[in-house]
């Protein structure tokens, strides 16, 4: 055990590397000078090509690359300092993602700030992922072949094929804008501490319209899994030597039901603390989604690698995490 | 392999087809042979919800292909409107057709607020840059995958390994956000050239496929694991086939049914993703998207709902049927279930 989650946690830190050496790259060898967008905005679009070698120079892209990428390495853990145009200097603490173009302020520090909306969003968009699609799924399964269990099965099919951000365009459209639903008029992050209740009510349609959406699929999973599970052959002996109907269903049939679903939620949650996107944008939710759609939008580079990077190393943790609780679930599974 | 296929006139019979049947029975027609492509078919053709989905998309294939001949049957063009002559000045409404005039002839579809631009033209090449992008960057992931899979489940050893880690790799950057990475770079090197409408295309198109081939590479490369042990691999290798030819020959026709299964799956799940990105803003920019226009329309849903109700139903239902015909030739190629 000890020596698989060692192996895991080294082959997660080599992904890692990786994905932000492509970054950096990406953006170094990228076919326009990365120092053009601060040179744009700071000169406000009078950049001229002098301008631009000095932004180079002191950004340090007259460099070898791996000397940069070196630098960027050491910020993250102990600190730089960076400088913008010929004068000012910026003292960037560990960790340093770099400052942003924009705002002038460390990309970490701006990155905490977001961290707790996305978090929010995610962590009410996930519970109702379980709170609706696991009952449903084991209610369906009971019935199965009825003529409820088929239309929902259909009807979530249906759901399931449109596109999700249309269907949270069209809550968000009919619900906030069309009937002005005074528990959904105003949406977006509001900070817990200050006021609970704005923030629940500033959330809820964005918690509700992804866990419609996503509810569809854990339906499926949970239907389709507890299928499997009541056919089983301790299920009919539960059943045989005479245990309640709610006590074979639940204690004996949903608790191996569930491992699947588990892992599935697992690498899902993960998904959704890595940028929900399209939530936040169309909930005006100021998360680290809807950042990274600004950044790119004003061309800010170091917040674009930063969320990517953000991203990708909450993907492989949530992964990593997923396969630790899934051996102690369900123990024919053994790690090596 | 069952006990008729080993008989000796059987031998240059490999595949899993059933053999001939013998022309001098009385019943011969009644048991005729049929490739598993066609049983699939035959099962897909019974499926009402596939035939309908299968019209809905051919529809949506028509319009794509003659958007142009469609637009100028109805007099409609692309060009920018005129907004001081259709527009209202103090409301950017369009003074005729839709919301408040009824129906106009010249604009079937109504005048977008704002810039006076038809709806209807805008409609038709969005459904053709939809399809356009859907579709090659389908055909890229769908090829860069099948080889991929095949050369990593056939070659095995350190091959396997590295396209293993690669597509491991691959699954851990999310999309959307390289999506995001990319889209500035393309976008200042090429904001200024003329041709920077097609770039941007093909761009989608290349980080649509990029991030779209591991799915079907992992499921290729898992069928050539067990296919390349049976026998009729082992037999081509024996009378000194080479390597490419067993792939393409031998392996490939037995790997056609996970490939057209997530070629139909892939197909709806980029058309939603090309109008997404264009609703984000960082897809198609500039020239007709129904992703665009839905981005647009937004702010003017309480006046001008039709503006936005076009392009979404145009996405949902191309998607939808898409998206239900795919499952559909899922479940018409599994031969487990039964309908």
């Amino acid at each position: 055990m000890f020596a698989y989650l060692v192996k895991r946690l080294l082959s997660g830190v080599v992904v890692v590397f990786l994905v932000s050496l492509s970054i950096f790259l990406l953006f170094w060898f990228g076919p326009s000078s990365p120092a053009q967008p601060i040179c744009d905005r700071d000169t406000s679009n009078r950049c001229t090509p002098e301008r631009l070698a000095n932004f180079e120079e002191n950004l340090g892209y007259n460099n070898p690359w791996y000397t940069e990428y070196g630098t960027f390495v050491k910020g993250v853990f102990v600190g730089r300092e960076i400088q913008f145009g010929s004068t000012k200097k910026f003292d960037c603490p560990a960790p340093c993602l770099g400052y942003s173009y924009r705002t002038k302020t460390p990309v970490f520090e701006e990155m905490k700030e977001r961290m707790p909306a996305t978090f929010s969003v995610a962590l009410g968009g996930a519970a109702l992922y379980l709170v609706l699609g696991i009952p449903i799924g084991v209610a369906a399964a009971r019935r199965r072949g009825t003529v409820a269990d088929k239309a929902l099965v259909s009807s979530f099919l249906v759901l399931s094929s449109v596109p999700y951000y249309l269907f949270a365009l069209l809550t968000w459209l009919f619900l906030t804008v069309q009937w002005e639903i005074p528990l959904f008029a105003e949406t977006g992050y509001f900070s817990f501490t200050e006021n609970p209740a704005k923030w629940f009510s500033g959330l809820l349609l964005a918690w509700i319209a992804l866990g419609i959406f996503g509810c569809t699929q854990y339906t499926r999973y949970a239907r389709g899994s507890m299928v499997e599970a009541l056919s089983e052959d301790y299920i009919r002996t539960a059943k045989a030597k005479g245990l309640a109907q709610s006590k074979v269903v639940y204690k004996h049939g949903l608790r191996a039901a569930l491992v699947p679903v588990v892992t599935i939620f697992g690498i899902d949650f993960g998904t959704l603390l890595a940028g929900t996107i399209f939530t936040e944008r169309i909930f005006d939710i100021d998360g680290i989604g809807f950042w990274s759609l600004q950044a790119v939008n004003g061309r800010d580079l170091p917040v674009v690698s930063a969320t990517a990077l953000f991203s990708a190393i909450v993907l492989i943790f949530s992964n990593l995490i997923v396969d630790l609780i899934y051996s102690v679930l369900d123990p024919r599974v053994r790690l090596s | 392999m069952s006990a008729q296929t080993a008989g000796p006139e059987t031998l240059g019979h490999l595949s899993e087809e059933p053999p001939a049947p013998d022309p001098s029975s009385k019943d011969a027609k009644a048991i005729a042979g049929k490739s598993p492509m066609q049983i699939a078919l035959g099962r897909l053709m019974k499926d009402k919800i596939a035939v309908v989905c299968a019209i809905v998309a051919l529809f949506f294939v028509i319009i794509a292909v003659f958007a142009g001949v469609i637009a100028g049957l109805f007099g409609v063009t692309l060009d920018p409107g005129r907004p001081s002559q259709v527009l209202d000045f103090s409301t950017q409404l369009p003074k005729v057709g839709p919301p408040n005039n009824g129906f106009d002839p010249e604009h079937p579809f109504g005048i977008a607020p704002q810039t006076g631009a038809d709806n209807l033209a805008h409609w038709l090449y969005g459904c053709r840059t939809s399809l356009i992008i859907a579709g090659s960057a389908t055909l890229v992931a769908s090829v860069v995958g099948v080889v991929m899979g095949l050369l990593a489940g056939f070659l095995g050893g350190i091959v396997d390994k590295i396209i293993s880690f690669v597509i491991d790799f691959f699954l851990t950057v999310p999309f959307l956000l390289a999506a995001l990475t990319i889209a500035p770079i393309i976008n200042d090197r090429f904001a200024l050239y003329e041709s920077y409408p097609t770039i941007q295309r093909w761009s989608l198109i290349a980080i649509l496929a990029i991030f779209g081939w591991m799915g079907l590479a992992r499921l290729v490369r898992g069928e050539v694991l067990s296919l390349r042990e049976r026998e009729f691999v082992q037999a081509a290798r024996v009378i000194g086939m080479p390597t490419h030819r067993i792939l393409i020959k031998e392996l490939l026709p037995n790997l056609a049914a996970p490939i057209v299964v997530s070629v139909s799956l892939t197909l709806p799940a980029f058309v939603a993703l090309e109008a997404g990105l264009a609703f984000l803003g960082i897809g198609v920019t500039s020239g007709a998207s129904w992703g665009q226009t839905v981005s647009d329309a937004v702010p003017w849903f309480d006046k001008y709902a039709l503006y936005l109700w076009e392009p979404l139903l145009g996405i949902v239902l191309l998607v939808l049927s898409l998206n239900l015909l795919g499952d559909a030739i899922r479940d018409a190629m599994d031969p487990k279930t039964r309908r």
